[in-house]
């Protein structure tokens, strides 16, 4: 992604600490199978009048269970991005940088299985040209002696460092810690429902130095609920798997996001899954609105010089706005062992679109185009 | 059974969940110690039907497998050797089919063969009669009938102390 | 309604939409009934590389992000 618009999310912790594949997503089983993936992820997003951003990025993931009572899982991908990104709102000026960046990151993590619990401890790096990310994570997992019960503890940790190939003199850094707690229940024979609770603090530099003006609060907690579920329809030979999670932080952002996906089998090899994703959120606090000051100009909002803000962003990121994604996946399994899939998304961003408020005006859509190619084989 | 600490608004799931824990502690005393009599067993199998009181003189050992558990397919191998080896001295070997839809288990078959007999039990008593806890599950079965010991899950490390029993079994008169 | 109520109410209201469809009763399957549980697509998960970039991507255009983790419970082999 680009420089501007990373992931500064330590959540990719704990996030990235998936449940594992197999015959039983259960906290205490080793996977029976290993697994090499490998994914190619094409993207593409743009604005009216401006192509944005475009990213190459293939990536790799390996599970290799050591014995019946270990495990170790990794995964590294390598972004080539490039394009340009507005320097404020969704100003497009002869002045929009444009630039190439590469990313490389990678995690790894080691899980233990006893008879009715697991432990696990995972470390992750990234890192482009003006920003590193290291991080680590703890999770342990308990389960109920009929198995029908799961919880979850995890704990994460990371440490950023910031900088700007716009200005050699800027080091900054920043750390996020992150807990999070959660129940996985199988609710019948076809229904496993899961709810979520994270928190996370963080302390340091969050501002962009990309945009202009741009000042954030040196901390932003959140705070996260999301609830999934799973059905399965023993009919249709399809499974629906839905979530919900509401997010607030200390910018003064709420947000909803629902999702969808509809699994239906298609004779023995071929699985059809469209899906659904819908966004809203408020606007942080301190984003200003496209309006600028009569007598300075743009960036700059009115009276910005002569009764400085203590805050303030022009992020489009920031901004109040609902987006819808559309999505359609194709996987094939050709042997037991060789599967295969293909996914296409569409991603639509715009401030009229936003639940529950007035979004955010001035702004142009935001759209986006992904698609994923993947190859796995079990081992 | 406990108490709910209820409010008038206490929540659906909060009630589920209470729901839960008397369940739960409802089903923990075991069924099956050992030394107690081994429950009935009469269900259909691949030609003939399988019936536990008329293995009586024969030390029977009952696996509970599924076509969904992926442990059940290391399994197989180790029952067919087990089998094999021990059927003269008066090993029996009676792995019960819990899946829902016949045509799983039959696929499952024609991948995995076994050398043993085979019983379907879709609906599931004769697993509830057991008090199986996880799957697979295997019963051990003493030639009078009584219950050995039962054993839950199938790992690699299972396999030597599984077939001690099995041979202390056989050579106990 | 003040924040910290609403908070709660999108979370419970989403427990109980979920909870309230007929034929979700809550009635935690026998181990011998998991076999739907233990289907591939019933993880909650999902696929790890597909959940990295997708996780990557929105976190970069949207502000929420995080809450995911660990899926588990329910299947019950060994």
């Amino acid at each position: 992604m680009a420089a501007t618009e990373r992931s500064d999310r330590a959540g990719a912790i704990i996030a990235a600490a998936l449940a594992l594949p197999g015959v039983c997503a259960h906290a205490e089983n080793a996977p029976e199978h290993g697994v090499v993936a490998v994914k190619y992820l094409h993207y593409q997003d743009s604005q009216p009048g401006l192509q944005r951003i475009r990213v190459e990025a293939p990536s790799l993931y390996v599970l290799a269970p050591l014995g019946s009572r270990w495990s170790v899982e990794g995964s590294a991908v390598y972004d080539s991005v490039s394009g340009a990104t507005p320097r404020y709102h969704t100003a497009i000026s002869g002045a929009t940088p444009h630039m190439t960046e590469e990313r490389k990151a990678g995690d790894v993590k080691v899980t233990r299985y006893n008879e009715r619990s697991s432990f696990g401890v995972g470390v992750s790096h990234s890192s482009e040209r003006d920003y590193k990310s290291t991080a680590g994570s703890f999770e342990a997992g308990f389960t109920s002696d009929d198995g029908n019960r799961t919880w979850n503890f995890g704990l994460g940790y990371a440490s950023d460092t910031i900088g700007s190939t716009n200005d050699a003199t800027l080091h900054e850094s920043r750390r996020t810690a992150e807990a999070q707690v959660g129940v996985t229940q199988a609710w019948s024979a076809n229904d496993l429902f899961q709810l979520n609770l994270t928190y996370v603090g963080g302390r340091g530099y969050f501002s962009d130095p990309y945009k202009e003006p741009d000042i954030r609060p040196r901390k932003r907690d959140e705070a996260i609920v999301l609830v999934r579920w799973n059905h399965y329809f023993d009919g249709a030979g399809a499974t629906l798997r839905s979530a919900y999670r509401f997010y607030r932080d200390s910018f003064r952002i709420n947000a909803h996001t629902l999702g969808a996906e509809w699994v239906q089998q298609v004779g023995s090899m071929v699985t059809v899954t469209p899906s659904v994703r819908l966004y809203t959120q408020s606007a942080a606090s301190f984003y200003f609105d496209p309006v600028y000051d009569p007598d300075v100009g743009a960036p700059y909002p009115p009276g910005y010089f002569t009764n400085p803000p203590q805050y303030i962003s022009p992020d489009q990121r920031l901004s109040a706005f609902g987006a819808v994604t559309v999505g359609l996946k194709l996987g094939v399994q050709i042997t037991p062992d060789w599967t295969t899939d293909l996914k296409a998304e569409h991603y639509e961003q715009r401030g009229s679109w936003r639940v529950g408020g007035t979004g955010s005006p001035g702004l142009d859509p935001f759209r986006a185009t992904f698609v994923q190619v993947g190859v796995a084989k079990r081992f | 059974m406990p108490r709910p600490v209820s409010t008038p608004r206490l929540g659906r799931l909060a009630r589920s969940l209470v729901l839960c824990v008397a369940v739960c502690a409802a089903t923990a005393a075991s069924a099956l110690d050992a030394g107690a009599a081994a429950p009935e067993l009469n269900l259909p199998g691949l030609s003939d039907a399988v019936n536990l009181a008329a293995l009586k003189g024969k030390v029977v050992y009952v696996d509970f497998w599924a076509s969904w558990c992926g442990p059940c397919k290391q399994s197989f191998p180790f029952m067919n050797d087990l089998q094999a080896r021990y059927r003269s001295d008066g090993l029996e070997i009676v792995a019960i089919n819990v899946d829902a839809k016949r045509g799983d288990a039959d696929r499952f078959l024609a991948d995995v063969p076994a050398r043993f007999a085979i019983a379907f039990d879709a609906k599931g008593e004769t697993a509830r009669r057991f008090d199986v806890k996880a799957m697979p599950s295997s019963v051990l079965i003493d030639r009078t009938g009584k219950v050995v010991a039962m054993h839950k899950g199938f790992r690699d490390e299972d396999r030597k102390e599984l077939e001690l029993r099995i041979a202390q079994a056989l050579a106990a008169k | 309604m003040s924040r910290p109520l609403r908070f709660v109410r999108s979370a419970f209201a989403a427990l109980l939409a979920a909870g309230a469809c007929s034929g979700c009763a809550f009635n935690p399957p026998q181990p011998w009934e998991k076999g739907n549980l233990a289907r591939q697509e019933m993880t909650m998960g999902g696929d790890p590389l597909d959940q990295r970039f997708v996780q990557h991507i929105y976190g970069s255009k949207e502000n929420a992000s995080g809450g995911y983790g660990v899926g588990g419970g329910g299947c019950g082999c060994n």
